[in-house]
């Protein structure tokens, strides 16, 4: 045993392609920790994003500036009371956020979030993560089906019709970036780490890549995916002052909670979808353009300064705490956190470490780009009425996103011809 | 539509410009939250909040019992008891009662009193935990109602 | 239809009930909702998304204002005014003060109408802040609320310092104002105003030419002139409409004749309109306090009025332009120290009829958005 734990170390593959169990548990582990305290960190960040930008300040008593919030607000969820309604389906009814949550994070099975860093790769990894995503819609349907009530059973109905929708519109943007990858080699690949890697022997992004077809590609992509994770300004079924509460309704408690967190990891799984297809996955930026080994040492230094950063961040909101008795312990707890960070930035400054971490580094900020967005789309959007959100994803979105998959491949043809021609 | 009407419409240029605002309202010197009670408001002058009676420089009270506040309030809760001065013929507050919970802090009774005495001084906090507390007589009017202070 | 015709409809014993009709559904939206503006109860008779009948039930806030004052002196029922539009209680003031005075015959000074006038349009702003972040919130949008309440506090605390109240003002006295301009009242007006120009060139970028906004409100909510005429509506769903009716102008009280203002109107009556309607009186409150600060007149600011007001029998009504439309007082009196009779004519109730009008036909998500730009408030609807 101790041989294949060790001897995994030194293949250049995901543990699932190399069939080594205990290092796929290890990983397995990981992302599910990985992501569960991002989903927590999230919390804490849209609101404390979406207080900064509606000029206010966000949570700011529970730890220091609010770092505790989630933590209360994860605990208060677990305590409360678990209702059922009287004449719910009781099995449905359990399944439903349990079959929300599992696809939403079966999806984080093929993310890459570096070459050696998934958990497998499948030589399908996209169509997978797109599949898991479509079963999430069952368990929309089924939350709204078990509650009993026909206001949930509208909403649910309603929010399943919208992510079927949208799902095409995505599926075809994925399409022309999949058609992307088959440029110089001559055939594409559907595996995620696949299609990484053949950004990387293209030298471009393919955001930017036949320009601007890969903008608009990932446009569509980002205005879908929206839509799909029903956020605004897709948020109808959902909203707060809307009629109809949504499928959610009748959910309380630790329930409502892992609809939260199925929610919040299906943003991360489409927006790492969105990265590994467009921004170049786990690649630093600039890899050609500014190459060489000095500029690889320079850039592979960016992951420990960003934590020195937060850590000077820390300690600088710690020189500006309020000195009263009874703010002791969230100012010592920001202190704390600030040696913390500070250490992991130094950490990450070695070697060794910053090797193996860059790429996972490179990957979350662009996953983290994307959630900002989510963010500030949320904060500044009115809502479209369910009409109009069916007529955009229908009507605009997929003629647009057809119209891209042809420019794809007519421009690839064209390429690939001139290229034939000049050979 | 025009050409360009249609370039904003294809580049959403107005919902960039939204976007725009709310990322530009994120600066630290747009916060406008008062941490209370770290950070107290400023309150004015007139603000109109705890009612106190005031007293000259020597410790007398300033009231000359007349009721015009009692009078003038709309909800009649201001009860003035006075007993004659032998001496003086002039009238002698002795009780003074007012019923804070029916306030509506209007300022009539502030208006009406001519000796300057009566005044809604500009406390605003003015939470209990029972009800007893909001009736006030002469001495925590002249004196203040105790109250806790929170510092979070 | 009738009250009794709705209700039996809704009643399964009786024969013709739609309860159990194919696909129409009886939604509550009850008094406590996130988006109807106060307690407001609004039973909707839906097809699908499609309104089919619409029925308000109000009362949730009756406090009994009108026979309040019966009880009250004619000064001492000044404070409840406030209580009517709580979000525009110096204008409530104002209304009530007018139509007290014309009852008495006393002339205002110069100084206190112009006060009155300042103070009465730094209302009108705030009450159109609370108008434009809650209308916008039940859109989805939800800064602009915070945006809204951010300027809106600029204008409170002028209030505060004003009058020592933020809310429940009580700011006019009958005959005038009782306290004058404090120190420094021109440079915080004015700053006011300067901050507000550009809050508001940040509210047309946020939202007016915002795609979403114009797809949610246009088209929404559309009432014709001759139907506002027969409900008698007033105010900015007036002027959305088209017509050019403001009593600032038409029956100028409180100096506001002195003043040179335009009134914005709409064209198509609906939603959208309202809300460029209310967006530009916002602009022209400003032009008006700008010009009433500089041409303050010095002189008293309360005319001499006795102690205990007596006014003679008679009855009088006075309407004001209140941010909600037409406020108005009847008063009468019998000579003695207490009114007779105080009615008010709130100009949010008047203004609830057209929610039938408007949301009948159109679709479920619109009818929140239809009771946001009528602007009511339910101290008013109820007193």
């Amino acid at each position: 045993m101790i041989q294949s734990f060790l001897g995994y170390l030194h293949s250049g593959v995901t543990p699932g392609e190399a069939g080594n169990l205990i290092w796929i548990a290890i990983y397995v582990l990981l992302v599910f920790a990985g992501i569960s305290v991002g989903v927590m960190f999230m919390n804490w960040f849209e609101r404390k994003i979406m207080a900064h930008m509606q000029v206010r300040l966000g949570p700011m008593r529970v730890g220091p500036h609010g770092l505790l919030q989630p933590i209360a607000d994860a605990l208060k969820l677990i305590i409360k009371e678990d209702l059922m309604p009287s004449n719910a389906d009781k099995l449905v009814f359990w399944f439903a956020p349990v079959c929300v949550v599992m696809t939403a994070f079966c999806a984080f099975i093929v993310v890459p979030f570096g070459r050696t860093h998934a958990i497998t790769d499948m030589n399908i990894g996209v169509v997978f993560m797109l599949g898991v995503s479509s079963l999430g819609v069952l368990g929309v349907i089924m939350a709204g089906w078990a509650s009993n009530s026909h206001y949930p059973l509208m909403g649910s109905l309603r929010s399943g019709a919208q992510m079927v929708s949208y799902e095409v519109a995505m599926s075809m943007a994925v399409v022309s970036a999949v058609m992307m990858t088959s440029m110089v080699t001559g055939t594409g690949t559907l595996s995620m780490i696949g299609i990484v890697e053949a950004q990387m022997q293209q030298h471009i992004w393919f955001a930017f890549s036949f320009f601007p077809v890969g903008l608009i590609a990932l446009s569509v992509f980002t205005i879908a995916m929206v839509a799909e994770t029903n956020r605004a300004p897709f948020d109808l079924p959902e909203a707060e002052s809307e009629l109809v509460a949504g499928f959610m309704t009748e959910y309380s408690g630790f329930r409502w909670s892992l609809f939260f967190l199925a929610e919040y990891t299906s943003m991360m799984a489409v927006s790492a979808m969105a990265t590994t297809l467009w921004l170049g996955g786990w690649l630093r930026p600039f890899p050609n353009l500014l190459g060489g080994r000095n500029w690889d040492v320079a850039f592979s230094l960016v992951p420990g300064l960003t934590f020195a950063a937060l850590a000077l961040i820390c300690f600088f909101t710690y020189t500006r705490m309020p000195r009263i008795r009874a703010m002791r312990g969230d100012t010592a707890g920001l202190a704390v956190l600030g040696c913390l960070l500070g250490a992991v930035g130094v950490v990450m400054l070695l070697p060794a470490v910053r090797i193996r971490v860059q790429d996972i580094f490179w990957f979350t900020l662009k996953v983290a780009f994307f959630m900002y967005f989510y963010v500030w789309g949320r904060t500044t959007f009115p809502r479209y009425r369910f009409d109009q959100l069916m007529k955009i994803g229908w009507k605009v979105l997929l003629p647009i996103s057809i119209g891209v998959v042809i420019l794809t491949a007519l421009i690839g043809v064209r390429q690939e011809l001139f290229a034939l021609v000049w050979r | 539509m025009s050409f360009v009407e249609l370039l904003k419409k294809v580049f959403m240029v107005d919902l960039l410009k939204g976007l725009f605002v709310t990322f530009r309202h994120q600066h630290p010197d747009n916060l406008v939250t008062e941490q209370y009670p770290q950070e107290r408001p400023v309150i004015s002058d007139r603000f109109r909040g705890q009612p106190r009676l005031k007293k000259d420089a020597n410790g007398k009270t300033l009231c000359t019992a007349c009721g015009a506040c009692a009078l003038a309030c709309p909800e009649k809760l201001i009860k003035v008891s006075s007993l004659r001065d032998p001496e003086t013929k002039k009238k002698v507050l002795t009780e003074f009662d007012y019923d804070l919970s029916r306030c509506m802090f209007c300022g009539l009774c502030e208006e009406a009193c001519p000796s300057n005495c009566l005044e809604l001084s500009p406390d605003y906090e003015l939470a209990l935990y029972t009800r007893e507390g909001m009736e006030l007589d002469r001495q925590h009017l002249e004196d203040g109602t105790p109250r806790k202070v929170y510092d979070r | 239809m009738s009250d009794n015709q709705f209700y039996e409809s809704l009643d399964e014993t009786k024969p013709g009930h739609t309860f159990l009709d194919s696909n129409e559904l009886v939604l509550n939206m009850g008094p406590q909702h996130p988006s109807t503006h106060g307690v407001l109860r609004v039973i909707l008779k839906l097809d699908g998304e499609k309104v089919n009948g619409i029925e308000c039930v109000i009362g949730y806030l009756h406090r009994g204002i009108e026979k309040i004052a019966e009880n009250r002196t004619w000064a001492g029922f000044g404070p409840f005014v406030d209580r009517l539009d709580y979000t525009a209680a110096v204008s409530n003031s104002l209304g009530y003060c007018l139509a007290v005075e014309k009852l008495l015959g006393v002339e205002v000074p110069k100084r206190a109408q112009y006060l009155r006038v300042i103070l009465t349009e730094l209302c009108r702003l705030a009450s159109h802040q609370v108008w434009l972040g809650t209308h916008v919130l039940d859109i989805g949008a939800v800064t602009p609320l915070f945006y809204a309440f951010r300027d809106r506090e600029t204008i409170l605390s002028v209030f505060e310092k004003y009058c020592g109240a933020r809310l429940t003002t009580h700011a006019f006295r009958i005959g005038g104002c009782r306290w004058d301009a404090y120190d420094g009242f021109a440079k915080e007006v004015l700053k006011v105003c300067d901050d507000l120009g550009p809050m508001i060139d940040e509210y047309r970028d946020l939202i007016t030419g915002n795609r979403i906004w114009m797809q949610r409100t246009k088209d929404v909510g559309y009432i014709s002139v001759e139907d506002c005429m027969s409900f008698s509506i007033t105010g900015p769903v007036l002027r959305g409409s088209g017509v050019a009716w403001d009593l600032r102008k038409a029956q100028p009280y409180s100096s506001y004749e002195d003043f040179d203002f335009d009134i914005p109107i709409g064209t198509a009556g609906d939603t959208f309109d309202r809300y460029v309607v209310r967006v530009e009186e916002m602009r022209q409150s400003i032009r008006i306090i700008r010009q009433a600060m500089e041409g303050l007149p010095e002189g008293p600011i309360i005319a001499k009025v006795p102690k205990v007001l007596r006014p003679p029998a008679g009855e009088v009504y006075m309407s004001i332009e209140a941010p909600k439309g037409e406020l108005g007082y009847f008063m009468v009196s019998d000579g003695g120290p207490q009114p007779y009779r105080v009615r008010v004519r709130p100009p949010s109730f008047i203004n609830l009829q057209a929610l039938e009008k408007m949301a009948v036909g159109s679709l479920v998500a619109d009818v929140v958005a239809i009771i946001g730009t009528l602007d009511i408030v339910l101290g008013e609807v109820d007193r």
